[in-house]
């Protein structure tokens, strides 16, 4: 967004080649961005249409495992005493952390005036509004009786009777409807200027439609764009804590419990590292895929992608740094059950599901070390591939190992298979999320026009003559 | 994608708002440059109420226009209270109406009610920023309160100077002194 300080609009002095931040290159300008950004928008081609109908079949596949769900009961889940939290529950804790970088990139960076946001951040805050709106679905399919997820909500009844406020699961409803609350209004206050591009310059009349709708009036006038940016700001800041507080809570669910495995007090910033780890992998998977669809190389460019792979391996450094902590803390800790689950994790029935995880998200992205992979886009949308194949699998051995081996032996049985009716609702769950994302992509701006704008030099007289 | 030709001449109607009659100039710049310069001297012969129509925020224009900070963030400050405290009274209220002790706890069990409070002041903050920027930016904007250009979303900036009669004439001579493209008057 607008840069606050006080910087004079003189652009560097290798501008003419590079751009002002270096990211953009100086052939780029504010026209030809507009046009650029709103190609996007023009009739979609058969790649698209085909992707599309795959992503719905899928989807209706997973609708049908539901309603079958819903009328034969939840049994036709594989959840087995003492297994009752399984994969529906490693859905949710996977979306919910996949939404967290939408946040981290258009929040925390602008906070920190990381001027490479400005070109991925939209995507990123889509695939947050989405990744919640998938990850919301899954509590209420587990419930079993998915007509009553109003229950959580406090309102007053004629019984007199309020949820636990005292229970992680109920923490859990305040932090993730907030967060979707207000991870959306970001999303759409951010789109308002880039609307008005697209009411003013599209070309076909449902597109300028959407922009009249979205852009709610905008003009740019400076009234405007001084109580805007005054806004934003301070969305920005309360953005912040407030992803570090939705995946702490998340944690929660599981560390207030007393199960060996779960039990943790490093539990909240390990699993907001995981998150991001998963989230910025995902973004850079579509940011690879839509500036290649749409031929935007020039303005989400290789260093963009870069720095965001290096956020890759930050974070894959900390969820490493956690793994061997609870190792450590389970060896050398009092507590003999604490140590025998962790062995067990790794040596036991779910062995694979551990190794997966480690390789996945500890192994594979040491790779990153090296420029030449984080340049290499081929083998960088692979890897990351890798890291939610492995992120996914974190969270399925955190929630199913811990539970299937608890402190009664006589309960160590083989006690947790995935059904075929789990699988297709996770399919489903992709499907759901690609649906929203597919069609975002065709109906508004995916990049932002406005603050990539903001990074071209700005047109002087002086400068020109 | 074919809509009905109702909602299109709805579209096209709210786009081109309520004929309204403006009375001033509409000067269409290039560059920045140009435009601080032109307001500065339209500040100094006593046009302050101008409004400047930009694709980007300038800061050069900002600090011509004299634009103080915006007061967005007291609105956002009430809310964000409203909301701490109404997070509280929520838990405090429902454990007290219908007294019920789990896990040995107290009733009113403050720790676990900073969450309530924390997550309830961040989403009323939000509610009470996006609204109070909505309503200082005075969107939606449904009656134009100036002639607007299109391009203005791409690469012009308009600089509109309300004014009439003797004082219109010398508006338009100032701004094509200070380098506008194009320079209506609207009266």
């Amino acid at each position: 967004m607008a840069n606050n300080d006080d910087a004079t609009y003189e652009p560097a002095a290798d501008a003419e080649d590079v751009g002002v931040t270096e990211h953009v290159p100086a052939t780029v300008t504010q026209k030809s961005l507009n046009a650029d950004i709103l190609r996007m928008l023009e009739r979609p081609g058969k790649i698209w249409w085909g992707v599309f109908l795959l992503d719905l079949t899928i989807l209706a596949i997973a609708m049908v495992a539901e309603r079958n769900q819903i009328v034969r009961g939840i049994g036709v889940a594989g959840h087995t005493r003492p297994v009752m939290w399984a994969s529906y529950v490693a859905n949710f804790v996977f979306w919910v952390g996949i939404a967290h970088c939408g946040t981290l990139v258009s929040a925390i960076l602008f906070l920190f005036r990381a001027h490479f946001r400005r070109a991925v951040y939209r995507v990123a805050e889509a695939m947050t509004v989405f990744g919640v709106m998938t990850a919301g679905l899954f509590p209420i399919i587990h419930l079993g009786r998915p007509w009553f997820p109003y229950w959580l909500i406090p309102y007053p009844n004629q019984r007199g009777l309020w949820p636990n406020f005292r229970s992680p699961l109920e923490w859990d409803v305040f932090a993730v409807t907030t967060y979707l609350t207000v991870s959306s209004i970001f999303f759409i206050v951010g789109i308002i200027p880039d609307a008005a591009v697209q009411r003013d310059a599209a070309k076909n009349r449902f597109h300028r439609l959407l922009g009249t709708i979205f852009s709610f009036g905008w003009r740019g006038a400076n009234y405007q764009w001084k109580h805007y940016y005054g806004a934003y700001l301070y969305f920005a800041a309360f953005a912040t804590p407030l992803v570090l507080s939705v995946h702490s809570v998340v944690s929660w669910d599981f560390a207030m419990a007393q199960i060996p495995g779960w039990h943790s007090t490093i539990f909240a910033p390990y699993f907001v590292a995981g998150a991001i780890f998963s989230g910025v992998a995902l973004v850079i998977n579509l940011l690879i895929i839509i500036r290649k669809g749409y031929r935007l190389e020039h303005i989400v460019t290789v260093d963009h992608i870069e720095k965001l792979s290096k956020l890759v391996l930050l974070t894959s450094t900390i969820v490493g740094y956690s793994y061997l902590c609870e190792f450590f803390c389970a060896w050398y800790g009092p507590s003999v059950y604490e140590r025998d689950m962790f062995w067990w994790r790794f040596t036991g029935h779910f062995w694979w599901a551990s190794w997966i995880m480690f390789i996945c998200n500890v192994i594979l992205p040491l790779t990153l070390w090296f420029k030449s992979v984080r340049r290499n886009l081929t083998v960088l949308f692979v890897l990351m591939l890798f890291v939610n194949v492995g992120m996914w699998f974190e969270r399925f051995v955190i929630i199913v190992t811990s539970l299937a081996h608890p402190f009664n032996p006589a309960n160590w049985g083989i006690n947790y298979r995935m059904s075929w009716t789990e699988a297709s609702i996770l399919a489903g769950s992709f499907a759901w999320f690609g649906m929203y994302f597919l069609l975002f992509i065709r109906l508004l701006p995916a990049i932002s026009i406005a603050e990539v704008k903001e990074t071209l030099p700005p047109p002087l007289r002086r400068k020109h003559g | 994608m074919k809509l009905p030709k109702p909602i299109l001449d709805l579209v096209d109607m709210i786009n081109a708002g309520p004929r309204a009659k403006h009375r001033g100039v509409m000067g269409v710049f290039y560059y920045v440059d140009d435009v601080t310069e032109a307001v500065r001297a339209l500040r100094q012969t006593g046009h302050r109420d101008l409004r400047v129509y930009s694709p980007v925020p300038y800061h050069d224009i900002e600090r011509a226009l004299e634009q103080g900070q915006s007061i967005v963030r007291w609105v956002t400050l009430g809310g964000a209270l409203l909301g701490m405290t109404g997070g509280f009274a929520l838990c405090i209220y429902s454990v007290l109406s219908w007294p019920l002790v789990v896990g040995g706890k107290e009733l009113v069990s403050l720790p676990p009610f900073v969450i309530i409070g924390y997550e309830s002041m961040i989403l009323l903050g939000s509610l009470a920023n996006l609204f109070g920027m909505l309503a200082l930016t005075r969107l939606p904007e449904i009656k134009v309160s100036a002639p607007y250009d299109p391009r203005f979303t791409e690469d012009r900036i308009g600089v509109w100077v309300p004014c009439a009669g003797e004082a219109a004439v010398k508006v338009q001579e100032m701004l094509r002194g200070h380098g506008a493209e194009e320079v209506a008057l609207h009266a």
